[in-house]
């Protein structure tokens, strides 16, 4: 891959019509951007090309004199210093220009039209120059006459400013006999790095390298595809950028579009500027901005093509392109891509490195996003991957393809069509919105980490992870941080030594996910993952005095959630203190310990007197967004009740008789009630065990029972993952007898209702998993008659 | 709330057009009195006339201005009786559930507000700030309304006493003691207190560029609200406010650090007020 150049005359893109060896490469590009201004005379098209490069063949092949007159044009007088004269105009202009060739070379005495001196003096300085150079000078002149008609031809605004920007500065080249440099803002190439070519063979190696290495190959060859295509490929102008984005800024894309000109789409047909290649010189920025638009431009293109393709390219492009660009997409949006590193190497190291991620803050409010993940982490120096890759590696896949397909494929039944959720989605209007941002905080409703997801996306707080190491070289700014968060920690939890805190916060194998503000730490979570046992343990948690009751502790642990998803650990424990527990509540953990004892025993650390908490986490949770969608989802049932209403809108008379002194009626008596879609549940109307033992007795009685019937031993203990690989994708909610027997002993069922919904499940999972007509079904058939003959027999429902 | 904090931003603009107009004056006094030696009598008496009516112009927007506060004022006061009437409708009506405590992050919210949109006291010139305006005492007689909110010392469950924020709900002029509420719902206590263990806040701030005497000064022993907490803590005034709309920065007594003061901490005129006991704990 060292060279670009010769990749791009490999016919990959193999075109029938193509006019040139060398042209075939370019098919893709030279007719793309079809909608777009295809006045561009400078469009990286063969043609232009080839006419370029003619041209300067034809001139260089003139006589000195004639290359003389042709140079004099773009060369200042020299007769007397005051002559302010830059380029001499011919006193007979040639009637057809085109057919300067065939003419005499104008006399090196024939005056200038403007000045009136010499053509001799405007070209005295050529005198002793080589035939090289001037052949040099003589190639900027015809791309100095090119650009001045692509200045003319474009109407694109930004696009002819660069033009007629690099006319000036080519005339000047000339004047000068210098080499032509691209000078102000602009920076000069590579603009970022890594650049895309060594981000997209990471990301080949990253996904693919495990592949058998005829697939290797082929992947390896779709991403020198891809490459090729991004070098010829013509970039949307920075309106049409706009236009499509909806941002009103688009200054950084400018700003890459300009560069994009003039060293790499320009220099294409005008060789007096150093060239670039696309995918060289810029990096993973540049391909967030044109990704999607490029996907799909260069889909249609392949799929208008397809006739024209190679018959074994066409299956390559057709079957595997869009997959491959697909999961590309993935690394470049991603949000802890690996394949962006500096130093990416393919995850196999371990050992904890001083890692430090940002959790920028979240993306653009209100946008399709919400229901995704939208905070995102984001691995700053490539130092935390080393540590957590093995893990993430390929778990990673697992969570991702669940929120993003599943999302879509499992719709529970009665659910409401998306189009009218999108419906009314469109008329649901932020009440904070119109009243200016105090009165977000006003709200008594509002969730607890609000303001701190406000205050995250206005910048005003920010989330690091960070550790010491000592393999490394500490950044001052980490270190900084780190005593900022032994401070914190130290003040905040006056019952811990300070020193204890200190080895435990500078420990490498410990990480703390710190909350700054105005550059200085206000709180954080220390934290230690043990990935082997599939646990994190939360060591501190503190928020520095006066900046409490804000809700960055939920926030902060939110992030910290989303931190351990994206590092495949599904589980935190703590020893929590008295004064922890209501804070450890408030966010999500409980008493309840579902990680067996022996995966953490001697892992954790153990505090006297303190509770040991656990919380398990969802991965499909994008926990720092989850109360804004669940206020979202209030908002939208809240509409869509009213749109019920609406439509059936029937107003009855109030009840009277509670004023005669009835105390209860039976629900399904209120008027209109049933008309609303409610049904009676047979299940409510016996009336409930009181006695929590009597229920007990009676339904370890049942179970006992349940547990002996001939039909049971399908449904004895939980389905294994070994004999049936699919199951847990399939059922949501799994159980069987021996968890209904823990979960009795636990005292879990506190109602009947309960009981008999888990055995009602234990019936349902089986008919969904398997066909209507098998072995296991007729059990589940039998059982659950069965069983609903006990429940009556019991007194449990009703008969 | 929201609006009448508005309404103040809007207030404070033509404030500084009557400043700037009263500048453009004194210019073209002295100007004039250059040449009011040569003047005709007849421009003098011009001149005059002009003077007068400007003056009386001045006054009269000045005087509209202040209309207008007063107007703010009694709709702020309205505001006041009405959530008073809900909070003791609350009280006393037995039938309603409970209604739900707030959620604490709320009322530092609303305690926030509150300390923004106190109003900023403008004096007539020449006029001294009234009591209870920034750091100026309320007379030894004032009695606190219902409804105002106070500094209490009130013994606390383990026997140490401690300055909340309170609010009051009654004064009995015959025991001359104080009923007043925990601000905080959590904690629902009433208390009834002696005068000498109430401090009412203030409810104006102090200008600091035209009354800075009416501003705590630097090194001050004071009892200011702890940030994000509704207890009082003696502190020392570490920088008085520079801005009408600044809150001073304070050091709060702190025996966890190692020169027994607290880094600066930012709190509102509001809650800053006069600690009377001076010797340390």
């Amino acid at each position: 891959m060292s060279d670009p150049a010769s990749q791009a005359l490999q016919p990959r893109l193999p075109q029938t019509q193509s006019t040139g060896s060398a042209g075939s490469s370019t098919a893709v590009a030279a007719s793309t951007g079809s909608g777009q201004g295809h006045s561009d005379p400078a469009r990286p098209g063969l043609s232009q090309q080839q006419r370029a490069s003619q041209k300067k063949a034809q001139v260089r092949a003139f006589p000195r004199a004639k290359k003389l007159e042709k140079l004099g044009v773009f060369s200042a007088c020299k007769a007397i210093d005051t002559c302010k004269c830059n380029g001499w105009k011919n006193p007979n202009p040639p009637s057809a220009p085109r057919m300067d060739m065939q003419q005499q070379a104008a006399s090196l005495s024939e005056p200038c039209r403007s000045c009136g001196h010499a053509l001799a003096d405007h070209v005295s300085h050529l005198e002793n120059v080589s035939e090289d150079e001037i052949n040099r000078l003589l190639g900027m002149v015809v791309d100095v006459e090119n650009l001045f008609m692509s200045v003319h031809k474009e109407e694109d605004t930004d696009t002819k400013q660069v033009y007629f920007y690099l006319f000036k500065l080519l005339r000047k080249c000339i004047l000068q006999m210098s080499q032509p440099v691209v000078e102000g803002s602009l920076g000069s190439p590579p603009f970022e790095k890594p650049n895309i070519e060594q981000g997209v063979l990471n990301f080949v190696q990253y996904k693919f390298s495990h592949l058998a290495p005829k697939e290797r190959q082929t992947m390896f060859e779709l991403s020198k595809m891809f490459l090729l295509c991004l070098n010829y490929w013509k970039l949307e102008t920075p309106s049409q950028y706009r236009q499509r984005t909806q941002k009103d800024d688009g200054t950084a894309y400018k700003v890459d579009y300009t560069r994009w000109l003039c060293y790499c789409h320009v220099p294409q047909s005008n060789d007096s500027l150093p060239r670039y290649e696309t995918t060289q010189v810029f990096g993973r920025s540049l391909l967030k901005s044109i990704f999607t638009v490029t996907r799909r431009q260069l889909l249609e293109k392949f799929r208008v093509e397809k006739d024209k393709l190679l018959p074994e390219k066409r299956t390559l492009i057709l079957t595997h392109f869009p997959k491959f660009l697909s999961m590309l997409e993935e690394e470049i949006y991603g949000e802890n891509s690996p394949i962006w590193e500096a130093d990416f190497t393919m995850p196999a190291s371990d050992g904890t490195q001083l890692g430090q991620t940002v959790v920028s803050p979240a993306a653009v409010p209100g946008s399709p996003a919400l229901m995704k993940g939208m905070s995102s982490i984001s691995t700053l120096g490539g130092m935390d991957t080393a540590g957590s890759e093995p893990i993430t590696g390929e778990k990673r896949k697992l969570p991702e393809a669940l929120t993003l397909e599943d999302a879509k494929r499992i719709r529970v039944m009665g659910d409401i069509p998306m189009e009218l959720v999108n419906e009314v989605m469109m008329t649901i209007t932020d009440p904070a919105a119109m009243l200016g941002p105090e009165t977000n905080l006003l709200t008594p409703n509002a969730a607890r980490d609000e303001t701190a997801r406000l205050e995250e996306r206005r910048g005003i707080i920010e989330f690091h992870v960070i550790g010491n190491s000592l393999s490394q070289k500490s950044n001052k700014k980490i270190l900084m941080w780190l005593v900022g968060l032994q401070n914190v920690f130290s003040h905040q939890l006056p019952r811990m030594p300070k020193e204890y805190i200190t080895r435990l916060v500078f420990d490498p194998k410990h990480k703390t996910l710190a909350l700054i503000k105005d550059g200085r730490v206000i709180g954080g979570i220390c934290f230690r993952m043990f990935p082997t046992q599939g646990f994190t343990e939360i060591v501190f948690c503190a928020v520095t005095s006066n900046e409490q009751v804000k809700g960055y502790g939920t926030h902060l642990m939110n992030h910290l959630k989303e931190y351990h998803i994206k590092h495949g650990i599904l589980y935190f424990l703590t020893y929590a203190d008295e004064y922890a527990i209501g804070y450890f509540k408030k966010q999500g953990f409980s008493k309840d310990i579902k990680v067996p004892k022996s995966r953490y025993l001697g892992y954790i650390k153990d505090y006297e007197g303190a509770t040991l908490m656990e919380c398990e986490l969802n991965p499909r949770i994008p926990y720092t967004e989850l109360s804004h969608i669940i206020k979202r989802q209030k908002e939208i049932i809240k509409k869509l009740i009213e749109r019920k209403q609406s439509q059936i809108r029937k107003v009855y008379p109030g009840l009277t008789c509670f004023k005669e002194g009835v105390r209860q009626i039976p629900v399904e008596s209120i008027p209109g009630i049933r008309e609303t879609g409610w049904k009676p549940s047979n299940k409510e109307k016996c009336k409930e065990v009181k006695d929590p033992d009597v229920l007990y007795n009676m339904l370890k009685n049942l179970l006992a029972q349940i547990k002996t019937h001939p039909d049971a031993w399908p449904f004895m203990e939980p389905v294994k993952k070994s004999e049936a690989p699919d199951y847990y994708e399939i059922i949501r909610f799994p159980i069987d007898l021996k968890t209904m027997t823990e979960r009795l002993k636990n005292r879990y069922y506190v109602t009947k209702k309960l009981f008999i919904a888990d055995l009602q499940r234990i019936i349902t999972n089986c008919r969904e998993y398997n066909p209507p007509d098998s072995e296991y079904c007729k059990c589940a058939n039998t059982l659950e008659k069965f069983f609903y003959f006990k429940l009556k027999d019991g007194g449990l429902i009703d008969k | 709330m929201q609006t009448e904090n508005k309404s103040w931003s809007f207030f404070f603009v033509p404030q500084s057009n009557i400043l700037e107009d009263e500048r453009q004056r004194r210019f073209v006094l002295t100007d004039a009195s250059v040449s009011v030696s040569s003047a005709s009598p007849y421009y003098r008496t011009k001149l005059r006339g002009l003077y007068t009516t400007a003056k009386a112009d001045a006054e009269a927007e000045c005087s509209i201005l202040r209309h207008a506060l007063d107007k703010i004022a009694e709709i702020k006061s309205l505001l006041e009786e009405r959530r008073i009437a809900a909070k003791m409708a609350g009280v006393y009506s037995d039938g309603d559930p409970p209604r739900k405590t707030m959620r604490r992050g709320v009322l530092m919210t609303l305690l926030q507000q509150s300390a923004m949109t106190l109003p900023l006291w403008i004096g007539k010139p020449g006029e001294s700030p009234p009591p209870l305006c920034g750091a100026t005492p309320a007379s030894s007689d004032y009695v606190a309304k219902q409804g105002d909110k106070v500094a209490a010392r009130v013994k606390t469950t383990d026997g140490d006493e401690q300055w909340i924020l309170a609010e009051v709900v009654s004064y009995n002029h015959g025991t001359n003691k104080y009923e007043v509420d925990d601000i905080d719902e959590e904690g629902k206590e009433r208390h009834t207190l002696s005068r000498r263990r109430i401090i009412p806040l203030p409810q104006w701030k102090a200008n600091s560029e035209t009354d800075p005497e009416a501003l705590f000064s630097k090194d001050q022993l004071v009892l200011a609200l702890y940030p994000q907490t509704t207890c009082f803590y003696r502190a020392l005034i570490h920088t008085p406010p520079h801005r009408p709309q600044d809150d001073y920065s304070v050091l709060f007594e702190d025996t966890s650090y190692a020169d027994g003061y607290s880094p600066p901490l930012n709190v509102a005129q509001r809650y800053v007020v006069a600690c009377k006991e001076n010797k340390k704990k």
